[in-house]
């Protein structure tokens, strides 16, 4: 592949990554994020084997395929499963409503631009377009986390930061070793385990996921 | 002399291919829900016989209210020379760019609120309201997609684009171009009236908004608003297929390869209305206080397609 057209693509499939982070905003059932999570990282999927077909990398079409079975397959599954447990279907009332919610995004994208210039003019990499965008998704799932009260929504904020900083990796690295990877594989899908069992006894407790409630517990 | 015969011709295009895309769109609608649906040459059939109309108008009715369907049709139809519609460097070029094609659509929009303050209707009020809430969130949101398709081409010429992306054929792949190119077909849906946004089929009082506007009209009147409605979705869709794959248009001016950008445009049209109706088979009509979220959705595409064109090179 041309190292031009090469870079274009991975900056496509990154922003593709960064507007499946967005939609997040702009959707309100719950089932819809988990399939828009699913969605993101599959194309994160896609942006690791194209760099991995330009590099001829065997260990990278490994993490590809680690990364299809558990974030593509395995996470969305347990969380669809957790969400029809706890029968809850829409995001009520976020903290902050999806017009402004859009435009934060956006001037977090437009800070991460800032904040990502001394890398991206320093760097050679092909990839370097990406690596904005990248960290453009870090910010957006942590301003998801922040802003959505359901506990569900929290977690697929989470995955999204997470999914951010794969990308991150991939692109500013062409793939950290096979070891960290596996550490970090373990760890998301762990936390996600653990966390499911949070929303259980959260709604045990409220009746609801919703995690504004939980300020009752200070009485 | 060539050159403004092609002009001529896209004008005539425009004219004559216009109530057949919404005809395709319609039978195509129809049939993906399972009906029969009329043929599609039915929207030429509808403004024969509303132009054989008497008109009727009330008598509250001032000059504006007469004025808004000729500046309407004529604002649309001057769209129609700017528009590589087949040919790339068009003599109007240098009269027009893609802010002025942009506003003169605007323009037509403006008086088609007024005329539906006219009258003093309280329909054609209430949609010029809705009509100028949409407005008012689109326009950014175009001029900032433009920008963006501007900033990948470095000019807001619209021939200019098109040569240049027939050029650089890569470019259509950056991501700033495909986002200019979503958030621009999210305010096409807004701006022709399609469905997420309005309902093209209704009279349903409570949901429309274009049909709104234009109740009190009758006879030839009528006829030209609805004729200039269908040039504007073929422009839209037109400029779109053409920004973002204009392989076919006429670089250079023989027979053969403007007989070929004729077929290439209709084919491009064919797969965008099958594209706009598989979509709207699919939808289900925004809440109005939804619109702003999807508009919304189209800023931050355009705003997004803006810094990739300008900070990613």
């Amino acid at each position: 592949m041309a190292p031009a057209l090469f870079s274009r693509l991975v900056t496509l499939a990154s922003s593709l990554v960064l507007l499946s982070g967005l939609a997040v905003l702009w959707r309100h059932s719950l089932a819809a994020y988990i399939r828009t999570f699913a969605r993101q990282s599959f194309l994160i999927v896609l942006a690791i084997l194209l760099i991995a077909a330009q590099e001829r990398d065997v260990r990278l079409c490994v993490v590809a395929a680690l990364v299809l079975v558990i974030k593509v397959v395995l996470i969305p599954r347990v969380l669809h499963r957790v969400q029809r447990h706890v029968a809850a279907d829409f995001e009520i009332h976020p903290y902050v409503n999806t017009p402004l919610s859009l435009v934060i995004a956006g001037a977090l994208t437009l800070m991460s631009y800032a904040v990502a210039a001394p890398v991206v003019s320093l760097a050679d990499l092909p990839t370097r377009g990406g690596i904005p965008l990248a960290l453009a998704t870090v910010f957006v799932g942590l301003f998801i986390i922040i802003s959505r009260r359901s506990a569900l929504s929290q977690i697929i904020g989470f995955l999204i930061l997470e999914n951010g900083i794969a990308l991150l990796a991939v692109l500013a690295t062409f793939g950290v070793p096979l070891i960290v990877e596996l550490g970090v594989f373990l760890d998301v899908l762990l936390g996600v385990l653990v966390m499911q069992v949070f929303v259980y006894r959260i709604r045990e407790t409220f009746d609801t996921i919703d995690v504004d409630r939980m300020k009752d517990l200070r009485h | 002399m060539i050159p403004y015969l092609l002009e001529a011709l896209q004008c005539l295009l425009t004219l004559t291919l216009a109530p057949g895309l919404i005809g395709l769109v319609r039978l195509l609608k129809a049939r993906l829900q399972g009906r029969r649906g009329p043929p599609a040459w039915q929207p030429y059939r509808d403004l024969a016989k509303l132009l054989d109309k008497e008109r009727v108008v009330s008598t509250q009715a001032s000059w504006i209210f007469h004025a808004t369907p000729h500046l309407v049709f004529a604002s649309t139809l001057v769209v129609s020379l700017l528009v590589p519609l087949v040919a790339a460097p068009l003599p109007f070029d240098r009269a027009g760019d893609l802010i002025v094609v942009v506003y003169l659509l605007l323009l037509g929009t403006f008086f088609l609120a007024l005329a539906g303050l006219d009258t003093a209707s309280p329909f054609g009020g209430m949609g010029a309201s809705r009509e100028m809430t949409i407005a008012a969130l689109a326009e950014p949101t175009i001029a900032l997609a433009i920008f963006g398709m501007g900033a990948g081409a470095g000019s807001t010429n619209l021939g200019e684009i098109v040569a240049r992306t027939l050029a650089h054929p890569e470019a259509t792949l950056s991501p700033g171009h495909l986002m200019a190119f979503a958030a621009l077909f999210i305010v096409m849906l807004a701006e022709c009236g399609r469905l997420p946004v309005d309902n093209p089929a209704t009279h349903l009082e409570l949901t429309m908004i274009h049909e709104a506007m234009i109740l009190e009209y009758s006879g030839p009147p009528l006829a030209l608003l609805e004729w200039a409605a269908h040039m504007k979705f073929f422009l839209f869709l037109s400029l779109l297929s053409n920004l973002v794959c204009p392989w076919g248009v006429a670089v250079e001016l023989s027979p053969r390869t403007l007989a070929l950008a004729v077929l290439a445009l209709v084919g491009k049209l064919v797969v965008l209305a099958i594209a706009v109706t598989v979509l709207e088979t699919r939808l289900a009509k925004l809440r109005l206080f939804r619109v702003p979220e999807l508009l919304g959705v189209s800023f931050i595409l355009a705003l997004l397609a803006i810094t990739s064109s300008f900070l990613v090179r």
